[in-house]
C-alpha cells in the first residue's frame, strides 16, 4: 500500500489556489487565513506567524534521530511532497524547552525519552535507517506501530500502544497549530479581537464574509473505506 | 445588565478597555514574619473566593499561588497551542497509573492566579439535592455531612457574581439565572434537533459568560477560545470575579510562590504557617490559620509532604484517607457528521445541556447517571478525536479536512468514589526536590455501565438528527475528592466546616473535599463551598 496509489482518484488531489497548505491540497481553495492577520491581536499574530517565518533549529534530537523521526512524522501525516509543515522542528522545540504536557504514564519514560526510543525502534524495525527504507516499508511500519503490533528489541521496552499515543499527540499538535493546516481544513484561526457574528443560527451554513467557501464535499468515512486510506 | 452584587466590586474594579487588573499597584504586601490571619494555598476557585470574603471582613490574608499573575492582554493568545505555551496548565510532572490512567495537564489542571477556571469551558451547573445523600437514596458512595439547602444560598450568591447565563433550569432544585441565555450556534442547533426527536429535553446554559455588560466586563464576542483563556474578560474566572475585590480590601496575592509544606507547631499542634519557594529561595509565611486550596492532586500532595513528628503520615492522614476517593467524571464524546458546514469553532464551546438522566433510574441497570453537553473542539482537539479511532496519514488528513462538517456532544458521567483511586507520593521529585504526585485510577462496573449507556444515547441523538457518520472518543473530565469531608475522623479528612480533623486551624477549601460529584461541572460547587466556609469561620 503506498500513499499515492495511482489506481484511485486520490482526494488528496484538491489543488489549493490562494496561500499555502501542506502539499497544496485543501477543501477551501481560495481561503488563506494569513490574509486575516491584521484582525488578530499583536501577541497572537506573533505566535502564529513565528510558526511560518521562524522555524526553530533542531536542538533536542541528534541528526540521526531527527532524520528518522522527520521521515516518521511525514508518513504519519501523509506529507509526501513540498510544501511540508516542519512538524519535527516544533516537536524538538517543545522537548528542548523541557515543559511537558503535565503527566507521565508509570510504564513509560519521560516524553523526550519516548521519542528517542521510538527513533531507535523505527530504525531497528527497518533493518537499517528508517528514512532510507522504501515508502512501502515506512508506511507498513507506521501501520503496525499504530496497531501496537510491533515487538522485540526497543519495542519490548515500551508500552507500544501508549508510546503511539504520546508521539501522535505531539504530531497533531504541531501540525494542526500551523496556519497552513488551517487553510487546508477551513479553520477560522485566531479570533481576537474580532470575534464572530455569523455562526449558523438560524441559518445553517452561513459564514463570515472572509471565511472560505468549500469547493467539494466528501464524506471521510466513505472515502477512507472506499479508497482504503487506513 | 443585571444588578451587580453589593458585596463584590470586582466587575467595576476592572478597566473597561484593558483586561489586566487595575489595582495591583495598591495591593497590600505582608512580610514573611507578619503573622497574617489566613494563609491561603492556591488562587483558584476555592482560594480566591475565601480570600475575597475574608479580606472584606478585615482579615489579613495572603494567597500563595504557584503560578504567575496573569494579564490576559499581555500573556494570553487566541490560539489553541499557544494557551499551553503561555503556561495555563499544570505541566510539572505527575505520574499516572491504574487500569484507566487519567491524563492531566490542559484537561483538568491550572496554574496561576485564577486557577483552572481561567481556561475552563464555562459550564456552571449546580449539584442536585440528591447529590448530598447518594448513600441514603441509592445505596452507593456516601452522604455529605451538609445538605443542598445549606449550600443553596451560596450557589445563588456565586451565580450572581460570575454572572451565570442560562434558561430557567428545570432539573434538580429548579431555578433561574441572572443573565438570559446566549444565542445557540448552528453546531449545537443540530444536536438540539436530534435530542428533541429522541424526547430528550435540553436547555441553553448554564455558562458563566456575560450576556450583556456586567460592570466593566463586556459582552462575549463568541470567538470560541474559552479553553485558551478569555482575552475578552467575558468568561468568569476568579482572576476577574473575586481577586480584584480581594486586593481592594487588603488581601495580598503572592504569585510564583510554591508552597512545599504546612508547618505544624510541635508544642501546640496548630498550624503555624507555610513554607514556600519564591525566586529559588525557601521562605516561611507565618499565619494564624491556613487554608489549603490546591485541588484534588496538589492538596493531597501537600498534606502528604507535610510530615512532622505529630503527623508522621502527613496532615489529616491518621486514618490513611488523604489522597483517597479522588474522582473524575467519565466524559466520552461522540461527534456527528452533517452535510452542512457547521464550523463548530465559533461561539463558546458550552451551549446546551440536558440533566434528564442525572438521577438514578433502576431500569437502566446502574446507580446515578450523567448529563449531556455540547463541546466544540478546535483543530488540535478534533485531531485527537480522529486519532482515537485509529486514523493517521491520509485518513487523518481527510477527516481533518472535513472538520467544518462535524459537531460534538459529550457526557459527564458520575463516577463513584473508590478508595484505591488515589494520590500518593511518587519516587520522582520536581525541580524543587519535592516528591511529585502519583495518581492511580481504575473504573468500577457502575462507572463503565453509565458510560456505555450514555454513549449509546448520544449515538441515538445523532441518528435522529440525521448524522451521516459518527466518531467516538473515550476521555475524562474534572477532578474532585482526595481530602473528603465527612462525619468523623474515621471516614474523612475534614469535618463539615472544612477543618482538618485534629488540627484546629488548618482547613481544606477546594474541590478535594467533595465526597461525591454528581454529573455537574465542579467549578460552581467549589466556589459555593468556599462562600459557605467563609461565612462559617
Amino acid at each position: 500500500m503506498s500513499l499515492r496509489d495511482q489506481a484511485h482518484p486520490n482526494p488528496h488531489r484538491l489543488e489549493h489556489v490562494n496561500g499555502t497548505t501542506p502539499q497544496m491540497v485543501g477543501r477551501y481553495p481560495d481561503y488563506d487565513v494569513l490574509t486575516q492577520v491584521d484582525h488578530w491581536d499583536a501577541l497572537t499574530r506573533r505566535v502564529v506567524l513565528d510558526r511560518v517565518e521562524r522555524v526553530p533549529p533542531i536542538r533536542f534530537f541528534t541528526p540521526d534521530e531527527a532524520q528518522t523521526l522527520k521521515a516518521f512524522c511525514d508518513i504519519a501525516t501523509a506529507q509526501d511532497e513540498e510544501p511540508r509543515i516542519p512538524i519535527l522542528s516544533y516537536i524538538d522545540e517543545k522537548l528542548e524547552g523541557g515543559v511537558g504536557d503535565g503527566w507521565q504514564y508509570d510504564d513509560l519514560p519521560a516524553d523526550g525519552e519516548v521519542w528517542r526510543m521510538v527513533a531507535r525502534a523505527l530504525d531497528e524495525e527497518a533493518g537499517g535507517r528508517y528514512a532510507d527504507a522504501s515508502e512501502d516499508v515506512r508506511v507498513e511500519i507506521v501501520h503496525r506501530f499504530s496497531k501496537a503490533e510491533l515487538q522485540g528489541g526497543v519495542w519490548g521496552e515500551l508500552n507500544v500502544e501508549r508510546a503511539w499515543g504520546v508521539v501522535m499527540r505531539y504530531v497533531v499538535q504541531a501540525f494542526y497549530s500551523h496556519p497552513w493546516a488551517w487553510n487546508e481544513i477551513g479553520f477560522g484561526g485566531p479570533a481576537y479581537p474580532r470575534g464572530y457574528s455569523a455562526f449558523g443560527s438560524p441559518h445553517l451554513g452561513e459564514r463570515e464574509p472572509w471565511e472560505g467557501e468549500e469547493s467539494v464535499h466528501y464524506d471521510p468515512v466513505r472515502d477512507a473505506k472506499k479508497w482504503r486510506l487506513d | 445588565m443585571s444588578a451587580l452584587p453589593v458585596d463584590n466590586d470586582s466587575a467595576i474594579l476592572l478597566h473597561p478597555h484593558k483586561r489586566g487588573l487595575q489595582n495591583l499597584d495598591r495591593m497590600a504586601q505582608y512580610r514573611d514574619d507578619d503573622v497574617v490571619d489566613l494563609a491561603v494555598v492556591g488562587a483558584g476557585a476555592g482560594g480566591s473566593v475565601i480570600a475575597q470574603r475574608l479580606a472584606r471582613r478585615g482579615w489579613k490574608v495572603v494567597v500563595l499561588e504557584k503560578g504567575p499573575f496573569w494579564d490576559p492582554d499581555r500573556d494570553w493568545v487566541s490560539d489553541e497551542k499557544g494557551a499551553g505555551q503561555a503556561g495555563l496548565y499544570w505541566t510539572d510532572n505527575r505520574i499516572i497509573s491504574g487500569d484507566d490512567p487519567i491524563e492531566l495537564g490542559k484537561n483538568n489542571s491550572g496554574v496561576g492566579v485564577g486557577g483552572s477556571m481561567t481556561h475552563f469551558a464555562g459550564y456552571v451547573p449546580r449539584l442536585h439535592p440528591s447529590d448530598f445523600e447518594v448513600h441514603s437514596r441509592d445505596g452507593v458512595a456516601v452522604d455529605w455531612p451538609i445538605s443542598y439547602e445549606e449550600l443553596k444560598p451560596s450557589f445563588e450568591r456565586v451565580e450572581r457574581e460570575l454572572p451565570v447565563a442560562g434558561e430557567f433550569w428545570p432539573w434538580g432544585d429548579p431555578h433561574g439565572y441572572p443573565h438570559k441565555p446566549h444565542p445557540v450556534a448552528g453546531a449545537a442547533l443540530v444536536a438540539w434537533e436530534g435530542a428533541r426527536k429522541q424526547g430528550i429535553e435540553m436547555h441553553m446554559g448554564p455558562v458563566s459568560i456575560t450576556n450583556g455588560r456586567f460592570g466593566n466586563r463586556p459582552h462575549c464576542t463568541y470567538r470560541g477560545f474559552c479553553l485558551e483563556g478569555c482575552k475578552v474578560n467575558a468568561k468568569a474566572s476568579p482572576l476577574i470575579t473575586h481577586i480584584p475585590d480581594a486586593i481592594e480590601h487588603g488581601c495580598e496575592i503572592r504569585p510564583n510562590s510554591f508552597v512545599t509544606r504546612v508547618e505544624i507547631d510541635d508544642a501546640t499542634g496548630r498550624a503555624a504557617g507555610v513554607r514556600y519557594i519564591r525566586d529559588g529561595a525557601e521562605r516561611r509565611q507565618l499565619a494564624s490559620a491556613v487554608a489549603v486550596c490546591g485541588y484534588a492532586i496538589e492538596t493531597p500532595r501537600l498534606l502528604l509532604n507535610s510530615v512532622c513528628r505529630r503527623h508522621p503520615n502527613g496532615l489529616g492522614n491518621a486514618a490513611d484517607l488523604v489522597g483517597r476517593y479522588v474522582m473524575v467524571q467519565g466524559a466520552p464524546q461522540v461527534a456527528g457528521r452533517f452535510p452542512e458546514l457547521l464550523r463548530m469553532y465559533k461561539a463558546p464551546p458550552p451551549e446546551i445541556t440536558s440533566e434528564q438522566f442525572y438521577e438514578t433510574d433502576e431500569r437502566r441497570g446502574f446507580a446515578r447517571g450523567f448529563s449531556i453537553q455540547t463541546i466544540s473542539p478546535l483543530p488540535i482537539g478534533w485531531a485527537e478525536h480522529v486519532l482515537a479511532e485509529g486514523h493517521w496519514g491520509l485518513s487523518l488528513r481527510e477527516y481533518m479536512r472535513d472538520y467544518n462538517h462535524w459537531t460534538v456532544l459529550g457526557i459527564l458521567a458520575e463516577f463513584l468514589p473508590l478508595p484505591d483511586n488515589r494520590v500518593t507520593l511518587a519516587d520522582e521529585k520536581d525541580a524543587f526536590g519535592v516528591p511529585v504526585a502519583r495518581f492511580s485510577y481504575s473504573q468500577c462496573d457502575n462507572d463503565r455501565a453509565i458510560v456505555g449507556y450514555a454513549k449509546n444515547m448520544l449515538e441515538q441523538i445523532w441518528d435522529a438528527a440525521g448524522a451521516m457518520d459518527l466518531l467516538t472518543i473515550d476521555r475524562y473530565a474534572h477532578l474532585v475528592g482526595g481530602a473528603r469531608m465527612g462525619f468523623s475522623p474515621d471516614d474523612s479528612v475534614v469535618d463539615s466546616s472544612h477543618r482538618v480533623w485534629g488540627i484546629d486551624n488548618l482547613f481544606v477549601v477546594d474541590g478535594s473535599v467533595m465526597p461525591t460529584q454528581g454529573s455537574a461541572n465542579p467549578a460552581l460547587t467549589i466556589m459555593a463551598l468556599a462562600d459557605r466556609w467563609a461565612r462559617l469561620v
